[in-house]
C-alpha cells in the first residue's frame, strides 16, 4: 500500500503563535459567546455537500475562553500579534534538520475552515521549509513542506444547537510536516512514523503529554483514492490503522469486483427515493414504531449490495458503519439497511410489499432512514453518491482513527482548500544567517537513551519506553523531586499503570502523580498502593487523600506487621498447611490485610522471617 | 534573468537546485522589491530572493482581469425601501482567492447576494457616494453625505443605511444629525470591526441590523448600528450624537456615552427592541455646511504655553476644551482663554472623563473660567461638541446660545444610574 504523513507537533514556546498567551497556565474563570460564520457558497472551495448544509443550516457556534489561556486575539477580537519569534526559529531549526530548501519570506496565509474550530473562520498557515528528507535506514523519505501553524479551538461538546469550542488551544504553535507518499507495509510505515517522532522529540523543541503530537495517515491501495485517516495520537495506533486500511481497502475493491459481476452499472443506481411509511405503520414491530415515530421512512435502493453491507473484512469495518456514520453528518441517529432488516420483526407480508415498492431484484439491497425535510433527502443523495462510487472501488474520504487503531468514516475527503494571504500579519524576512545558524545540534536515539538509563539508573529498555512516552518531563521531575522513590517505580506509573487508564479513557494527571509519590516518599502509603489510589483518584475527579482517607490507607509500622503476621500464623496451625504451601498461604492473608499500607518487601521479609521461627521452634 | 518574472506569469523556477512552479503574485506596497512572491499549486504563497531564482521556464501567463465597477441602482428585495449608501471602506465584499485581493460589491445584486437576508427585509438600493477611508474623512464629506441623505428621503425611501469605515464613523453621525433636521424617517450609520473578506466578520449581522431598523423603526434621527456584546446576534443602536468608539479593535467597539443605546435589534428574531420614540417636529430641513474653524484642546498636567498660543491665538473660531473632571485646567491656560474670548471667540468646556457631565460650579477654578466666559457644554461629548461648533459656524449661528442647547440629543438634563 502506498502511505504518507501529516505529523502534527506542538512547539514549547511560553506563548501562542500571535499573542501573549501561555496555554499551560490555568483559568480561574470562564466566559462564552456565540458566533455565526459566513462563507458564501463561491468562497466555500470545493467542501462536501453536509458541510455546506451545515453553513447554510446558519449554526451557531459557541466559544468558551479562560482568563489565561486565551485573550482578545482568540476571541477574534483583536488582529493577531506578531508571530512568536521563537517558534519561527524553530520552524527554521528543523526545516534544516530535513535538509528542507527555506523560504526567504515567510507568508502567513489563511486557509478557510468551516467547522468552526477557528473563530476566525480560517486558520493561520505559512510554509517555511519545503521538499527536504527524512533517512531512515537505507530509505530516503522526502518531506514535501514543512508548516508553521496555529492549532485550532478545542471541541468541548457537539451540541444540537451548535458546536462548543474551548479556546484555549487555539492559537497553540504547531509545525506540520508532510512527507512524500511512499510504498511501504505497516511494520515500515510505523518505523517512518515513529522515526520521524523520535528525531522530533529529540530536539527537545517540542511539548509532550497527550495530543501534543498528531498524525495524520493517509493511506492507498493500488491507484485508488487516498484515505485521509486522522487523529493519530499515539504511535502504536500507526501500525494497526495501516493494517486496518489495507485490509478495508482491499475489501472494497472486492466489492467493486462483486458489483462488476452483478452485472451493476452507473445508471441502476438512479432509482427515486422511496417512501415506506405507510407499509411500516402497518407493522407490529415495536423497535420501527419506535424508530418511525412520527416521522416518514424514506428508503433508497443499493442495487446488487445484497450480502455486503454487513460484511466485516476486520472487526468494526463495514459498508453499512460507513453509511451510518455518513447519515450522522446530517443529523440521523443511524440507519437500516437490507443484510439486517430480518432483526426488526417486520412481518414478511410487509417486507414482500417494500421488496416489490423498491423494485428490488436478486441482489439488490437498500437502506431505509426516519426523518423529515429537506435533511432527509439530501442525506440519501449524499448515500446514492457514496453506493454508486462503490462501483470503482474505495474513493478518497477522511476518517477518524479509533482507540483501538480502527477508523471511520467522517466526510468525503475536501478538494484544495481555499487560502488567501494573511494580511493582518507582516511578511517575515529569513536572512541567510539565520539558515545558517538556526540549527540543533542533535544526539543519536542511542546515546539519548544511554543518557536517561544512566542518569535514572534504569534498565535501557524501560529508558526508550520513556524517550517515546508523552510522560518524561513529568517522569524526569518526579525522579528528582523524589529521591527516595526508586526511579523504576516512578517509571512503571507513568508507562504502565497510566497507559492502563488510558485504555480505560482515564486521562492522566501531573497533581496526582505527584501527590501520591510524596505520600509515597512520606512512608504514609506503600507503592503497591500507587495503581488502585491513582485509578480512583483520576475516575472519580477527587483528591488522592480523599481517596486514602476512604479508603482507610494510611500505612502501618513495622511492630504492627508483626503483629499481624504473628496472629494470622496463629490461626492457621490448626489448618495443618503442607510446609511448602505455608508460604503462599501466609503471605496471601498478610497481604490481604496490609496491601498499599506497608512496602511489600518488608511484608515478604516478615512473613519468611516468622515461619523459619515457626518451624525452627517446633 | 530577474525582470523576466512577472505577476500573473505562472513559471517553473529554479531555487537552491530545486525545481519549484508557481504563479508570480504581485507584490503589496509595504513588500520590499527585492523578492519575489509565489503561488504554489498547494496554494501556500512563499517568498524567494529573486537574486538567488533563475527562471526556467514561463508556463502560462495570465491576463488580469479588469476590475468590475458594475453600478446599478436595481432595487431587491422585498419591504420598504432602504438606500444603502457607500462612503468608501467595504459594506461587503468576496476575496479572490487566487489573488487574495478583496472586491467590494457595488451594486445591490451583489449585496444581496452577500448577505441574502437583507432582501428579505426591506427593497435595497445601493449608491456609492464617495471613496473614502475613514480616516481621511473630511467636513466636505459631512455635507455631501448630508445632501444624498435629504435627496434620498425627498426621493420617498422609508430609511437610509450610510456604510462607514469605523475609526470617524461617530464624527460623521453627528454631522449628519444636525445637518439634518426632522429626517422623516431612520438614517442609519453601520460599518465592520472585522473586515468582510473572513468568514467572521461582523459585517454582515451590522448591516442587517442597520437595514431592519432603517426598516423598521418609526423614529427619526440619525443613529450608529453595530454590535452590542461578543455574540453575533445582538445589534445596538446609538444615537448619533451620543456615540463614542471606544475599542480599538472589539466588535462592540461603539458605545452610547451617558446615555443607554436607542434600540436593540435582535438579528435572529428580526425584532427591534426600543424603548423611546423620536418623532419629526416639522418638515425635514437641511444645513448642510461645515466651517473646520474648530479644534479640540486636550489639557494635560505640563501643557505647553505655546501650545495654549498656538490654539487660543491662531485662526480658530471655537475652541472645545477636554477639561479634566467637572471641567478644569490650569491657571497657566488662563490668560489665553481670556484673550481668545475677548477676542471673540468660542470657547466651550466638556471633560476628558468620557462619561459625566462637566460642573463648572463646584470649585473655585470651574468659576473663574465661566466667568471668563467658558460656556460649560454639559454631558455633550467633546467629539459631538466640535461637530457641532464646525456646523453652527458654517450655518451662520451663534455659538454662544446654540452651544449650551439640546438640539439632536446630544445634551441630557440627566444621567440614569446604570451605565
Amino acid at each position: 500500500m502506498k502511505m504518507g504523513f501529516e505529523i502534527h507537533i506542538q512547539l514549547n514556546t511560553q506563548q501562542k503563535l500571535f499573542c501573549g498567551c501561555n496555554p499551560g497556565e490555568i483559568d480561574t474563570k470562564t466566559v462564552s459567546f456565540g458566533r455565526k460564520l459566513r462563507v458564501s457558497s463561491s468562497e466555500m472551495g470545493e467542501i462536501d455537500p453536509a458541510a455546506a448544509f451545515e453553513i447554510k443550516k446558519g449554526r451557531s457556534i459557541t466559544y468558551v475562553s479562560g482568563d489565561r489561556t486565551s485573550c482578545l486575539v482568540e476571541a477574534d477580537e483583536e488582529p493577531p500579534h506578531n508571530p512568536n519569534s521563537e517558534a519561527i526559529k524553530s520552524a527554521i531549526i528543523i526545516s534544516n534538520l530535513f535538509s528542507a530548501g527555506i523560504v526567504d519570506e515567510i507568508h502567513f496565509m489563511r486557509k478557510i475552515v468551516v467547522d468552526g474550530s477557528n473563530t476566525s473562520g480560517f486558520q493561520r498557515t505559512a510554509i517555511v521549509g519545503m521538499d527536504g528528507r527524512f533517512v531512515y535506514v537505507e530509505n530516503v523519505i522526502g518531506i514535501s513542506t514543512i508548516c508553521l501553524e496555529e492549532d485550532a479551538g478545542r471541541l468541548v461538546e457537539k451540541g444540537e444547537n451548535g458546536p462548543v469550542y474551548n479556546l484555549d488551544r487555539l492559537g497553540v504553535p504547531l509545525l506540520e510536516i508532510t512527507t512524500e507518499p511512499v510504498e511501504a507495509d505497516a511494520a515500515t510505515g510505523e518505523k517512518i512514523a515513529a522515526g520521524i517522532g523520535r528525531t522530533l522529540k529529540l530536539t527537545g523543541l517540542f511539548a509532550r503529554g497527550l495530543g501534543t503530537i498528531r498524525q495524520d495517515v493517509n493511506v492507498s491501495v493500488g491507484n485508488y483514492g487516498v484515505v485521509e485517516v486522522k487523529g493519530v495520537q499515539k504511535l502504536e495506533q500507526i501500525r494497526k490503522v495501516l493494517e486496518f486500511e489495507e485490509k478495508r481497502q482491499n475489501w472494497l475493491v472486492e466489492v467493486s469486483r462483486i458489483l462488476n459481476e452483478r452485472k451493476i452499472r452507473e445508471a441502476d443506481f438512479d432509482a427515486e427515493i422511496v417512501n415506506l411509511t405507510d407499509l411500516l405503520r402497518a407493522s407490529n414491530s415495536q423497535t420501527i414504531q419506535r424508530l418511525l415515530s412520527d416521522q416518514n421512512a424514506l428508503a433508497l435502493k443499493a442495487p446488487g449490495f445484497s450480502g455486503l453491507f454487513a460484511k466485516e473484512p476486520v472487526p468494526d469495518s463495514r459498508l453499512g458503519l460507513d453509511l451510518a456514520d455518513l447519515c450522522k453528518l446530517f443529523g440521523f441517529k443511524g440507519i437500516v439497511h437490507s443484510d439486517e432488516i430480518s432483526k426488526y420483526g417486520i412481518e414478511n407480508q410487509i417486507l414482500n410489499d417494500m421488496s416489490r415498492r423498491l423494485d428490488l431484484h436478486e441482489n439488490d439491497g437498500f437502506i431505509l432512514i426516519f426523518g423529515d425535510g429537506e435533511r432527509t433527502s439530501r442525506c440519501l443523495e449524499m448515500a446514492r453518491l457514496r453506493l454508486k462510487q462503490s462501483l470503482n472501488g474505495p474513493p478518497s474520504e477522511t476518517r477518524m482513527a479509533t482507540d483501538k487503531g480502527a477508523t471511520r468514516f467522517l466526510r468525503p475527503r475536501p478538494g484544495a482548500s481555499r487560502m488567501y494571504p494573511e494580511t493582518d500579519i507582516i511578511t517575515i524576512l529569513v536572512s541567510d544567517e539565520m539558515k545558517a545558524s538556526y540549527r540543533v545540534e542533535m544526539k543519536s536515539w542511542e546515546s539519548a537513551v544511554d543518557d536517561i538509563a544512566d542518569k535514572y539508573n534504569i534498565p535501557h529498555q524501560v529508558a526508550e519506553q520513556l524517550l517515546d512516552s508523552d510522560y518524561l518531563e513529568w517522569f524526569t521531575e518526579a525522579a528528582v523531586t523524589f529521591k527516595s522513590i526508586p526511579s523504576t517505580v516512578i517509571a512503571s506509573v507513568v508507562l504502565q499503570t497510566f497507559e492502563e487508564l488510558r485504555k480505560d479513557g482515564i486521562q492522566a494527571n501531573k497533581v496526582a502523580l505527584f501527590d501520591i509519590l510524596n505520600l509515597v516518599s512520606k512512608g504514609s502509603i506503600a507503592k503497591e498502593a500507587i495503581p488502585d489510589v491513582l485509578r480512583e483518584s483520576l475516575s472519580q475527579a477527587i483528591s488522592v487523600e480523599s481517596v486514602i482517607k476512604r479508603r482507610g490507607l494510611s500505612s502501618i509500622s513495622q511492630e504492627e506487621l508483626k503483629k499481624i503476621v504473628a496472629s494470622i500464623l496463629k490461626d492457621s496451625r490448626r489448618e495443618n498447611v503442607q510446609k511448602e504451601k505455608i508460604y503462599g498461604v501466609i503471605m496471601g492473608r498478610v497481604m490481604k490485610q496490609v496491601r498499599g499500607k506497608i512496602d511489600g518487601m518488608l511484608v515478604d521479609q516478615e512473613v519468611k522471617r516468622q515461619i523459619e521461627e515457626e518451624f525452627r521452634s517446633n | 534573468m530577474v525582470q523576466q518574472i512577472k505577476p500573473g506569469q505562472f513559471v517553473q523556477l529554479e531555487y537552491n537546485g530545486r525545481l519549484l512552479e508557481g504563479l508570480v503574485m504581485p507584490r503589496s506596497l509595504y513588500e520590499d522589491e527585492k523578492h519575489i512572491t509565489l503561488k504554489l499549486k498547494n496554494g501556500y504563497n512563499i517568498g524567494l530572493d529573486s537574486g538567488k531564482v533563475r527562471l526556467v521556464k514561463v508556463v502560462e501567463y495570465e491576463t488580469p482581469a479588469q476590475p468590475i465597477e458594475e453600478k446599478s441602482y436595481n432595487e431587491i428585495g422585498n419591504g420598504p425601501r432602504v438606500l444603502i449608501m457607500g462612503t468608501g471602506g467595504t459594506i461587503a465584499s468576496k476575496v479572490d482567492y487566487r489573488t487574495g485581493a478583496v472586491k467590494p460589491a457595488f451594486s445591490a445584486k451583489e449585496i444581496v447576494d452577500m448577505v441574502p437576508e437583507i432582501g428579505n427585509i426591506a427593497s435595497i438600493s445601493i449608491k456609492t457616494i464617495m471613496n473614502e477611508l475613514s480616516e481621511n474623512m473630511k467636513p466636505e464629506n459631512w455635507s455631501v453625505m448630508s445632501n444624498e441623505v435629504y435627496k434620498a428621503f425627498n426621493s420617498g425611501y422609508r430609511g437610509i443605511v450610510i456604510a462607514h469605515g469605523t475609526d470617524t464613523m461617530h464624527y460623521s453621525a453627528s454631522a449628519v444629525s444636525f445637518a439634518i433636521e426632522n429626517p422623516p424617517g431612520p438614517v442609519v450609520f453601520v460599518g465592520s470591526q472585522r473586515s468582510s473578506d473572513r468568514p467572521s466578520s461582523d459585517s454582515a449581522i451590522n448591516l442587517q441590523g442597520a437595514v431592519t431598523f432603517a426598516a423598521k423603526s418609526n423614529s427619526s434621527g440619525v443613529f450608529v448600528a453595530m454590535h452590542a456584546g461578543l455574540d453575533d446576534n445582538l445589534v445596538a443602536v446609538h444615537r448619533g450624537t451620543r456615540v463614542r468608539k471606544n475599542h480599538t479593535s472589539r466588535r462592540d467597539a461603539f458605545e452610547s456615552v451617558n446615555d443607554s443605546p436607542f434600540a436593540y435589534i435582535d438579528i435572529e428574531k428580526g425584532t427591534v427592541k426600543q424603548e423611546n420614540e423620536t418623532t419629526p417636529q416639522g418638515k425635514i430641513k437641511l444645513m448642510p455646511n461645515f466651517l473646520a474653524k474648530a479644534s479640540i484642546f486636550k489639557f494635560h498636567p505640563g501643557i505647553s504655553e505655546s501650545l495654549a498660543n498656538a490654539v487660543f491665538g491662531g485662526d480658530l473660531l471655537s475652541i472645545i476644551i477636554e477639561g479634566t473632571g467637572l471641567g478644569h485646567v490650569s491657571r497657566e491656560v488662563f490668560p489665553h482663554i481670556r484673550s481668545a474670548i475677548t477676542e471673540g471667540k468660542f470657547v466651550g468646556m466638556t471633560s476628558q472623563c468620557i462619561w459625566g457631565s462637566v460642573g463648572m460650579t463646584v470649585y473655585e477654578t470651574g468659576r473663574d473660567l465661566m466667568a471668563m466666559g467658558v460656556v460649560p457644554l454639559g454631558d455633550m461629548l467633546s467629539e459631538t461638541a466640535l461637530v457641532k461648533s464646525m456646523w453652527a459656524l458654517g450655518n451662520g449661528l451663534d455659538l454662544g446660545s446654540v452651544m449650551p442647547l439640546n438640539l439632536r440629543g446630544e445634551i441630557a438634563t440627566r444621567r440614569p444610574v446604570e451605565k
